[in-house]
């Protein structure tokens, strides 16, 4: 990228074109081989160049002011005594970008910047951005910002939110979305079944916690009108999308360059620093660099979502799942994020790799004050392996049956249905994992000893 | 203040203020960028460097504290463009994924080695301890520094031989 003023660089991956085997196909370059990861020389090294590895000359540092209470509408904001702090070039508030909208991955729900007489609605929410020459006045300047707010009642609790006196975190309702399942004659098949075993089961948040912070450099090209970001992204094009229409730029006015990535897990699916620092690079002119601290990045950044699971299972006396009633309760956090997507798909898979005839579910992700639960590794899955495989195990003990032929006599084959109806007509190895699983760790029958 | 240090083998007279971490001194004022930072705690390993022979965590050390030490990163690690051994046997492990945590851990499994040429399982685990990946499950990175005491055997009958 050429420009007079700053000397920048593009730092994107050059690893994709090395791949290369001369002389062969495509697929056979790769596909049964053992093949060096291409990157990886870089890595051992400390060449390999990361979202914070980038600093131009000239370049001015970032910090976010956050909320001072989870749940509170902000009355006043004063950076009079910030503003003298030696070395800020720029503090930015909700009154200097009326025309920049919300921001999110499915639904659009999160300000960029929260504006008076707007609600807080978790401790990462952005009140002011402070651009400084360095990190020092950056931070003196930040915390130099007084903020008057009105608070709220603080809602932690999914259950707490779904009740009718319950404050409206968001203006259409705690509730952000439900979804049904419903297969089969659930309540003849609870009618025919010998044992019934109801059951609550709760998961916990989780960060994904990748080594790497939210951490990223932008410059405003102004002789093109095109924003380079230098930042990590799960979703290059959506996150480029987001950004456009939360600036009211076209796509080809934000460019996003990925540098190499330090983890991410699901955590790096949101918006992070991209807007915060596409806005204070088109402001000054100059590179700005904007980097968490982990701290930061646990308060404001995505989390998996603690789900609350009831399940309620019948099966026949030789040990046959008959019917299956779940219900998912998601704790989503101050935003949508993920959630919409997350929360169901962990009831769908409800009853895991077990096959169940007649099935009936409900899930609600819910709206709390709680950091905003987003993607991690399973996208709800997890959650729903832990309550069904309990289930299966407290199942078993009642049959008296050893809980691995109870496990091997129900899970899905070739031909089998899953809960949303998907047909299984590929490969499916649930019983053979279980078998190689007995067989490695000399499976006794589950015996108490 | 005005402190000089040893980095990599290159003698740097560098202006700190008593609060400048040697995080930030590597990684800025040198601009050995390979040196991460993952929690500013002293906690994950990804800003180990090998201060005076002992594995330390840079993000707690105060700048003048460096005074005249002897350190070395991830950057030296490698003599004239040739990988040490433990570089070598990351790569061909498979023990790189994202590679946040990787300088780090390269530089404790170098440290143990040093220390200890014929280490078990238990000890790799235990010299590695100061350091968290988030990727791999360690298996591999275990492997790797095991790989390395392997070759470095060799390495070291051939010299012994010449």
């Amino acid at each position: 990228m050429a420009n007079n003023k700053y000397d920048v660089k593009d730092y994107y991956c050059k690893h994709t074109t090395r791949c290369t085997v001369e002389g062969e196909k495509k697929s056979k370059r790769f596909v049964g081989r053992n093949v060096l990861k291409a990157d990886a020389e870089d890595k051992v090294t400390g060449e390999a160049v990361y979202p914070n590895d980038i600093t131009f000359e000239d370049t001015l540092y970032l910090k976010v002011k956050r909320a001072v209470h989870p749940h509170a509408f902000l009355k006043d904001i004063d950076i009079s005594e910030a503003k003298k702090v030696k070395g800020v070039v720029d503090i930015i508030t909700a009154e200097d970008i009326p025309e920049v909208r919300k921001f999110g991955l499915i639904i659009r729900d999160q300000p960029v910047l929260v504006g008076i007489g707007e609600k807080m609605r978790y401790m990462g929410d952005a009140l002011a951005v402070v651009v400084a020459e360095n990190k020092e006045a950056a931070i003196k300047a930040r915390d130099l910002i007084k903020v008057k707010v009105e608070k709220l009642e603080i809602i932690t609790n999914p259950f707490r939110a779904m009740e009718d006196d319950a404050p409206d975190i968001h203006p259409d309702g705690n509730i952000l979305i439900t979804h049904n399942l419903d297969r089969g004659d659930v309540e003849a098949a609870f009618a025919e079944s010998d044992i019934i075993v109801e059951k609550k089961y709760q998961t916990q948040f989780i960060d994904q916690l990748p080594m790497q912070n939210e951490a990223g450099t932008a410059f405003y090209d102004e002789k093109k009108g095109i924003v380079n970001i230098w930042a990590a992204t799960q979703w290059l094009h959506d996150t480029q999308a987001d950004i456009a229409q939360s600036l009211r730029l076209a796509k080809g006015q934000v460019r996003i360059i990925q540098p190499t990535i330090g983890g991410a897990f699901g955590k790096k699916e949101d918006v992070s620093v991209h807007i915060h620092l596409a806005i204070a690079a088109i402001r000054t002119g100059r590179p700005v660099k904007f980097t968490y601290t982990r701290e930061e990045s646990m308060i404001t950044q995505s989390k998996r979502h603690p789900i609350t699971i009831y399940n309620k299972t019948g099966v026949s006396k030789d040990g046959y799942l008959k019917a299956w009633e779940t219900k998912f309760i998601g704790d989503t956090g101050a935003y949508a994020s993920s959630g919409p997507a997350v929360v169901h798909k962990g009831m769908y898979h409800a009853t895991g790799p077990y096959d169940v005839a007649n099935i009936r579910g409900i899930s609600h992700a819910v709206y709390t004050n709680n950091t905003y639960c987003g993607a991690m590794r399973g996208f709800g899955t997890t959650q729903g392996a832990f309550a069904y495989e309990s289930q299966m195990d407290i199942l078993a003990e009642k049959l008296e049956m050893d809980p691995a032929q109870f496990r091997l006599q129900n899970v899905y084959h070739i031909g089998s249905s899953t809960p949303n109806g998907q047909q299984l007509n590929h490969s499916v190895n649930a019983e053979e994992t279980i078998k190689r699983v007995m067989e490695l760790s000399g499976w006794k029958g589950g015996q108490k000893e | 203040m005005q402190i000089t240090l040893r980095v990599n083998g290159e003698e740097r007279t560098l202006d700190v203020t008593p609060y400048t971490r040697l995080l930030d001194l590597i990684r800025e004022d040198l601009g050995l960028t390979g040196v991460k930072e993952g929690c500013g705690k002293g906690e994950c390993g990804a800003c180990t460097v090998i201060m005076n022979g002992e594995l330390t965590a840079s993000c707690l050390v105060p700048a003048p504290q460096a005074d005249g030490a002897e350190i070395l990163t991830i950057e030296g690690l490698a003599a004239d463009g040739k990988l040490d051994p433990i570089q070598e046997s990351f790569i061909e492990a498979g023990a790189v994924q994202c590679g946040f945590c990787i300088p780090g851990m390269v530089l404790a499994g170098k440290r143990l080695l040093d220390e200890n040429p014929n280490p078990n399982e238990e000890d790799v685990r235990y010299g590695l301890s100061g350091n968290i990946c988030r990727c791999t499950g360690y298996a591999k990175i275990i492997d790797a520094v095991m790989m390395a005491a392997d070759k470095l055997k060799v390495e070291g009958s051939v010299n012994n031989g010449e």
